[in-house]
């Protein structure tokens, strides 16, 4: 999909967000200060669309990625005119600049000390907790940030974004069995978002492969892997990420098939048989090889996949090839 | 049979311009006039304090883990089951633990409920003022006399609707006097209102009643609902549910469905 000044820009790679930065003064130009003080004028003028404050916060954002915090502030500036200054995500998107024009540790220190100051007059400003957090963690203060984004979400425990963020933090730091409970608390808010069911398959992965991981819950971590990626597949059938993590998946599950499997305990998921895994393997072998051909055939309906993602897949692909081939 | 001779009522065309237009547009004056007041009159909406809102997410916290718990593995859920249970049944989430098992506080004695009935209110106030100013004036100014002929026949009972303020017996129901077009214009302008004011106006009233008498929408937080009722009802809910994972077999769902 072409990058938009509608979507948010923060998973773009660095090329599309240079790109929309590069759209900022022309927007800017083009849209006068629509937002009217007066209400006289406020009737005859146009109707305000939502769009319009869209765009100017992913501008910001775009903007304040390659640098330009002129337009940035810019940009700002309209929406502290619409919205005015002690809106709670004005407050954010100022201190996000702040943040981002800041020289050294000093002045970072200056803006946790302004959310502070913000957060003890107003103490369920979600936004500026959460930039609170993101600044703690850009300062590498992992634990602190964990520990304020566990307080966040005390009072606000249905707020996906945040238990994602915190799952995030977790891994950083190691500690899987926590990273995976705050995801599952992603999957209890959108059970059926395909994404965060990979994202949990990838978490059990990496907690089965991780060291210090004993026999069962080794087992326990890949079979639930297993069975993630393969609902994440199930919800959304050309989803790279699900094939790449079942591919992966079962290609360790079989390496090491001669384990004996443990005994779990009820509750768990077990593993099925291994020609059931051997034909998902197929499967996801065969998917992602249709998926890596036409995407970089730049076949029609095979353009949207991100090229990292894609180049990965290829990597995995002659992987295995290379080393059937040695088997 | 002898055919009933086709009423002729001889207006003054005038009447037309100097009654169906000024009612009309008045009219939309007004329905515009009130979205305009709805708006500047709205409150902002308030302000939850952490404790509150802790109360309130923490049960809707509960619902959707009672909800999705088909995502999670069964040990994930019963992990998650015994924590909420045990907090809603010792009233960790409630904004004041110390008045549970109380009943709950008079509405009208809360501040915080009084500002919604406040609101409400303002709403039926800005509904009933330039209604019955429009009435008066039209039944001042314009009764007693028909203003034209709708071009379809109607039924008799038509008529005390239709020729309200005309007190003739034998006269077509087709007739329509001013108040009948005033009530004609209330139902029927909400698409001129919409094509005005854009789909969420707050313009015509008529759209304002319905959805009061719509499907009452569950009222969770509202003033007068004991919160720790809630918590227990839905500790029950949670107890009672017979867990199943959606990843049980779903590799063989997959490899059902999905042919390369």
């Amino acid at each position: 999909m072409a990058p938009s000044v509608f979507r948010s820009p923060v998973q773009l790679p660095p090329a599309e967000a240079l790109e929309l930065s590069k759209q900022a003064p022309a927007i800017l130009r083009s849209s006068a200060n629509t937002a009217s003080t007066s209400a006289i004028g406020a009737i005859f003028s146009a109707p305000e669309k939502p769009e319009e404050w869209i765009t100017y916060e992913n501008l910001i954002l775009s903007s304040l990625r390659t640098g330009d915090d002129k337009a940035a502030n810019q940009c700002l500036a309209r929406l502290v005119a619409r919205f005015g200054e002690n809106n709670e995500r004005v407050m954010a998107l100022r201190g996000l600049i702040k943040e981002a024009e800041a020289q050294n540790d000093g002045e970072l220190e200056k803006i946790l000390k302004e959310y502070d100051q913000i957060l003890s007059e107003n103490d369920t400003n979600i936004p500026i907790a959460k930039r609170r957090v993101a600044l703690l963690r850009s300062m590498g203060r992992l634990s602190d940030a964990a520990s304020t984004l566990v307080q966040l979400l005390d009072f606000s425990p249905t707020d996906a974004e945040a238990w994602s963020e915190l799952s995030d933090l977790y891994l950083a730091q190691g500690l899987y069995p926590q990273a995976i409970y705050a995801e599952e608390e992603v999957l209890v808010l959108a059970p059926n978002a395909w994404n965060v069911h990979a994202r949990l398959g990838e978490l059990q992965y990496m907690a089965a492969t991780a060291s210090g991981a004993d026999g069962g819950s080794y087992q326990k971590h890949l079979a639930e892997a297993l069975k993630r990626f393969s609902r994440s597949i199930e919800l959304c059938d050309d989803y790279l990420r699900g094939y790449y993590g079942l591919k992966l998946v079962t290609g360790t599950i079989l390496k090491d098939s001669g384990k004996p499997a443990k005994l779990t305990d009820e509750g768990d998921f077990v593993l099925p048989d291994t020609k059931t895994i051997e034909r998902l393997n197929e499967l996801a072998t065969a998917k992602l090889a249709e998926i890596v051909r036409h995407s970089t055939a730049q076949d029609r309906g095979w353009r949207g996949y991100s090229a990292a993602e894609v180049a990965a897949a290829r990597e995995l692909l002659s992987e295995d090839s290379s080393s059937g081939i040695v088997r | 049979m002898a055919q009933v001779p086709v009423q002729t009522i001889h207006r003054d065309p005038q009447l037309f311009y100097w009654i169906l237009f000024p009612i009309t547009i008045v009219m939309v004056l007004t329905g515009i006039l009130r979205h305009y007041a709805t708006v500047l009159m709205a409150s902002a909406p308030k302000k939850l304090d952490q404790k509150t809102m802790r109360e309130q997410r923490g049960l809707v916290h509960g619902i959707n883990v009672r909800g999705n718990f088909h995502t999670l593995s069964k040990r994930s859920f019963n992990a998650r089951r015994d924590a909420l249970i045990t907090a809603y049944e010792s009233g960790a989430y409630l904004k004041d633990p110390e008045n549970q098992g109380q009943p709950p506080p008079n509405p009208l004695s809360d501040p915080g409920s009084m500002e919604g009935m406040m609101g409400m209110m303002k709403n039926q106030m800005a509904m009933i003022i330039p209604n019955t100013l429009i009435m008066s004036w039209i039944n001042a100014f314009f009764s007693g006399y028909v203003i034209m002929k709708l071009p379809f026949p109607l039924t008799i009972k038509f008529k005390s609707m239709l020729q309200a303020g005309v007190a003739t017996k034998d006269m077509d129901p087709r007739w329509m006097s001013s108040i009948s077009w005033y009530f004609l214009c209330i139902f029927g302008l909400q698409s001129v209102f919409n094509f005005i004011l854009g789909n969420d106006n707050a313009a015509n009233q008529m759209a304002q009643q319905m959805g009061q008498m719509g499907p009452q929408t569950a009222q969770m937080f509202g003033p007068g609902v004991d919160p720790n009722k809630q918590f227990l009802a839905e500790a029950e809910n949670l107890a009672v549910i017979d867990h199943y994972s959606v990843l049980d077999n779903v590799e063989d769902r997959l490899l059902k469905s999905i042919r390369v």
